[in-house]
């Protein structure tokens, strides 16, 4: 079987630093996969790589077999991959179901449509409404982001990349910055996923990480330094050293 | 042949004024992240102050130092209490500093009229000089041109061999750095700035000497000088030495050949390359 | 609903006072109303790029004269008539914002000075191209536009033709901008690296809209001409391409009405100071610095303090 995402000896050069340093793995279909590491091991410049933000030195990108390592983005995401940034990345000037609606149409071609209001599209708007209440944020459809609170702004993260209909999605770090409660609702938000969805996720937070993945990759100084079933990488005496040990 | 010899010329001499005007831009650019439109006007003003000091005390050398100093203080308060206000809003600052060069440009206008005025230059700059193959061309205009490169060549010293040009280009590559590594930035900025001002000023009054200054020019300039520092490619030195060598050339040979499309030949040439190299021949990605 | 209907009543009260204008007022104010009209559909040209894509566009000025020259020199030169003259004028212009779109691969300061640069193109051509152009002294004797026998040569037949053009324009433009399409513009200008990972090619769509811009303020080039009946290089100036950005700021960006109403404060407040101040481009000049310091949200932006209905954003976390 084809797997969802397959990365070949990847690497990624800046200057004279080697953030990824030929790192190859593979997703397959369904699964949830968790990527984790200490600070600078290369995670979300890896993850840059893979959706499409940069482009890799060397090395190559499947979705689904097909090769997508010099694809730019937005065909990427047309083909099924879907993202959410580390740092909130929504539309603070927009409301929220504009917000939504912005994913809802992005991968189909009514967003070139000019001369009809948004509001001629009742489907999308029902659509923005549901993809809102998936997220717990649906009576605050109309409302601008600006008046959000940091850990709502990162549910509509959530919200948007879920919106463009993605097979894969790509989680860079979901709950930084959040409070114990608020991740608490972000990782069932992530777990209640469907699993026809394959997730790969940067976490730090290690019972969240450890709670949703199926298997774990650690990096370490870009490059992979292990890889298995939580179990498996707990119990890594090399991976406690490094990355347990700095906790 | 001869014609052709001395458009190259002509086209090298306009190079060595562009280069004083352009570096100053483009360093201000480079460190501080600044467009600023009223260099143009800095190069006006400091051309017409020049212009009354050398009038009043006889000496062109006093004017073209007097003509740079004059607008240190001007660019100074102009960076520290408007353009500064302005952050890294780049439209903002197209916008301040053009409304900045229609206030000079008036007050200009105001004190030194409408019409077109010369700089006058000492008897020794006066006459011309025979090349062999009987070309004569201007004294002067090879007196600029060594001038400039005098300058240039200070300047790339300045920046490439001091430890305050090694700060100023570790500060264009990340300006975070700079700071955290101890360095006053302000004053580097202040610095930086006072030099571009200077430059701009002293542009004008050796400008001002062969172009003439009257209202208006402070704009033809400072396009020609934008043309430099996109070729070049914004913050880059050396970038700003090959624009103007490049931008001095098309323009020579434009007005010689196609008088009716000079601008064609100047433009078309920058609108291509920015197609292929959006930060011109020596910036750089990011 | 009640913010909705509140710019409905405003809409129309403005309507009304620019239908009733001519009724009152005397040739000078005609004049410059008029002139408002245009300069506020080239603002309006400028803000769909500035207040809603996020790009700084300082060639507007070449569209409006490349359309503006290319109608006058068919009609005055080749003797065309106006159905001929004015359609190729637009296409004239557009055509250029086709070509001129490329900037648009380009970003922030880099876009604001490609397109400086651009716009000197025109102005050059206009200026030097003597032959062709008239040089500086352009193209005058621009007869008054005529179709089908029917000429609209007096001054209040001509206001009323534009104010029918720019209330329609004003129309279109508002469903542009709240259409999708308006919206991913907006999408872009909040952030693009987001709008990317959502599956936009954003600079195919910043092009659209360079395009769409440059049809706008080609449509004002042609209004331009047959107003003014001569054209001549100050249209393509830089000059007039930073006016019109700081009239579509200082009226309020993002907005319909700003533009215009921005393009009535400047050219109102240059008619004045110009009639009894010698320094009046300093004034202008003080206007920009005080704009950008002190109002960068514009008139619109100050009313909407004081609006009722939207409340004030709260505090950033």
């Amino acid at each position: 079987m084809t797997a969802a995402v397959a990365i070949d000896s990847l690497a990624k050069v800046f200057g004279g630093l080697r953030a990824v340093d030929r790192v190859s793995l593979e997703v397959a279909l369904g699964e949830r996969r968790a990527l984790i590491g200490p600070n600078g091991a290369g995670k979300t410049t890896l993850f840059h790589c893979i959706t499409g933000r940069m482009q890799p030195s060397s090395g190559s990108v499947k979705l689904f077999g097909d090769d997508i390592t010099y694809l730019p983005e937005h065909q990427r995401t047309k083909l099924g991959m879907g993202r959410t940034f580390q740092i909130t990345n929504v539309f603070t000037d927009l409301s929220l179901a504009e917000n939504l609606a912005l994913a809802i149409v992005g991968t189909d071609r009514r967003k070139w449509v000019w001369n009809r209001p948004l509001s001629a599209f009742p489907a999308v708007r029902e659509q923005a409404l549901a993809g809102l209440e998936a997220v717990g944020l649906k009576d605050r459809a109309d409302d601008p982001v600006k008046l959000l609170s940091y850990g709502e702004r990162r549910q509509l993260e959530l919200a948007l990349a879920l919106n463009t209909h993605p097979k894969v999605l790509f989680l860079d770090e979901p709950c930084a910055g959040l409070s114990p409660s608020e991740r608490q609702r972000i990782f069932k938000m992530i777990r209640a996923l469907p699993r026809e969805i394959t997730l790969v996720m940067i976490e730090h937070d290690m019972d969240v990480a450890l709670g949703l993945a199926d298997r774990v990759t650690v990096m370490n100084r870009g490059r992979v330094m292990a890889e298995g079933t939580p179990d498996e990488v707990q119990s890594n005496p090399e991976v406690r050293d490094v990355y347990f040990g700095h906790v | 042949m001869h014609s052709g010899i001395l458009q190259a010329i002509n086209g090298v001499s306009f190079a060595a004024l562009l280069f004083l005007l352009a570096s100053g831009f483009t360093l201000s650019f480079g460190l501080m992240r600044v467009v600023n439109m009223a260099h143009g006007a800095y190069y006006l003003f400091g051309g017409y102050i020049g212009l009354s000091i050398t009038r009043y005390t006889g000496s062109f050398a006093l004017g073209v130092l007097g003509g740079g100093l004059a607008v240190i203080p001007l660019g100074y308060l102009i960076d520290r209490f408007l353009i500064r206000r302005t952050g890294e809003n780049h439209l903002a600052q197209v916008l301040l500093t053009v409304g900045i060069a229609f206030v000079l440009g008036d007050v200009a206008l105001k004190i030194w009229g409408g019409d077109s005025l010369k700089v006058p230059t000492p008897i020794e700059l006066r006459g011309a000089i025979e090349l062999p193959g009987g070309i004569i061309y201007p004294a002067y205009r090879f007196v600029l041109i060594v001038f400039s490169v005098f300058v240039g060549l200070s300047l790339w010293l300045l920046y490439r061999k001091t430890q305050i040009g090694a700060v100023v280009r570790a500060g264009v590559d990340d300006r975070e750095i700079v700071s955290a590594i101890g360095i006053n930035i302000d004053r580097l900025f202040v610095l930086v700035s006072a030099l571009a001002s200077f430059l701009a000023g002293m542009a004008g009054v050796v400008g001002g000497a062969f172009l003439t200054l009257y209202p208006g020019a402070e704009w033809e300039i400072l396009v020609y000088a934008l043309v430099v520092v996109i070729f070049g490619g914004l913050g880059s030195l050396e970038g700003a030495m090959i624009g103007a060598l490049i931008v001095g050339l098309l323009d020579a040979y434009g007005r010689w050949l196609l008088p009716e499309f000079s601008y064609f030949v100047l433009f078309g040439p920058m609108a291509v390359l920015l197609l292929f190299r959006p930060r011109g021949i020596f910036g750089r990605e990011g | 609903m009640k913010v909705r209907s509140y710019g409905v009543v405003m809409a129309l009260i403005a309507i009304a006072a620019a239908l009733a204008a001519p009724l009152v007022a005397d040739p000078f104010w005609m004049t410059l109303i008029t002139q408002i009209y245009i300069y506020g559909l080239l603002a309006l040209s400028v803000d769909l790029l500035l207040g809603h894509a996020g790009l700084y566009s300082l060639c507007q000025a070449s569209f409006f004269a490349v359309a503006a020259y290319t109608t006058a020199i068919l009609q005055v030169r080749y003797g065309y008539p106006t159905i001929v003259a004015a359609p190729a004028g637009l296409i004239a212009g557009t055509l250029l914002a086709v070509l001129y779109g490329s900037a648009v691969r380009t970003r922030g300061v880099y876009f604001i000075l490609i397109t400086i640069a651009l716009g000197y193109i025109i102005w050059g051509a206009v200026y030097r191209w003597a032959s062709f152009t008239g040089g500086d002294n352009g193209i005058t004797n621009v007869p008054p536009p005529s179709v089908a026998g029917f000429s609209i040569a007096s001054q209040t037949a001509y206001y009323y033709f534009v104010l029918t053009v720019v209330i329609l324009c004003a129309f279109g433009y508002r469903i542009l901008i709240r259409s999708p399409f308006g919206l991913s513009l907006r999408g872009i200008k909040g952030s693009e690296s987001r709008m990317q990972s959502l599956g936009y090619r954003t600079t195919m769509h910043l092009y659209a809209a360079f395009v769409i811009s440059g049809l706008i303020a080609s449509l004002a080039g042609v209004l331009y001409v047959y107003y003014n009946r001569f054209i001549n290089p100050v249209a393509a100036s830089f000059q007039i391409s930073v006016e019109v950005s700081l009239m579509a700021i200082v009226g309020g960006s993002g907005t319909i009405v700003g533009p215009f109403i921005g393009a009535g404060v400047f050219l109102g407040l240059r008619n004045w100071v110009s009639s009894f101040f010698e320094l009046h481009t300093a004034v202008m000049g003080a206007v920009f610095i005080a704009t950008v310091l002190w109002a960068p949200s514009g008139i619109v932006g100050l009313v909407e303090r004081w609006r009722p209905g939207i409340g004030k954003p709260k505090d950033q976390p």
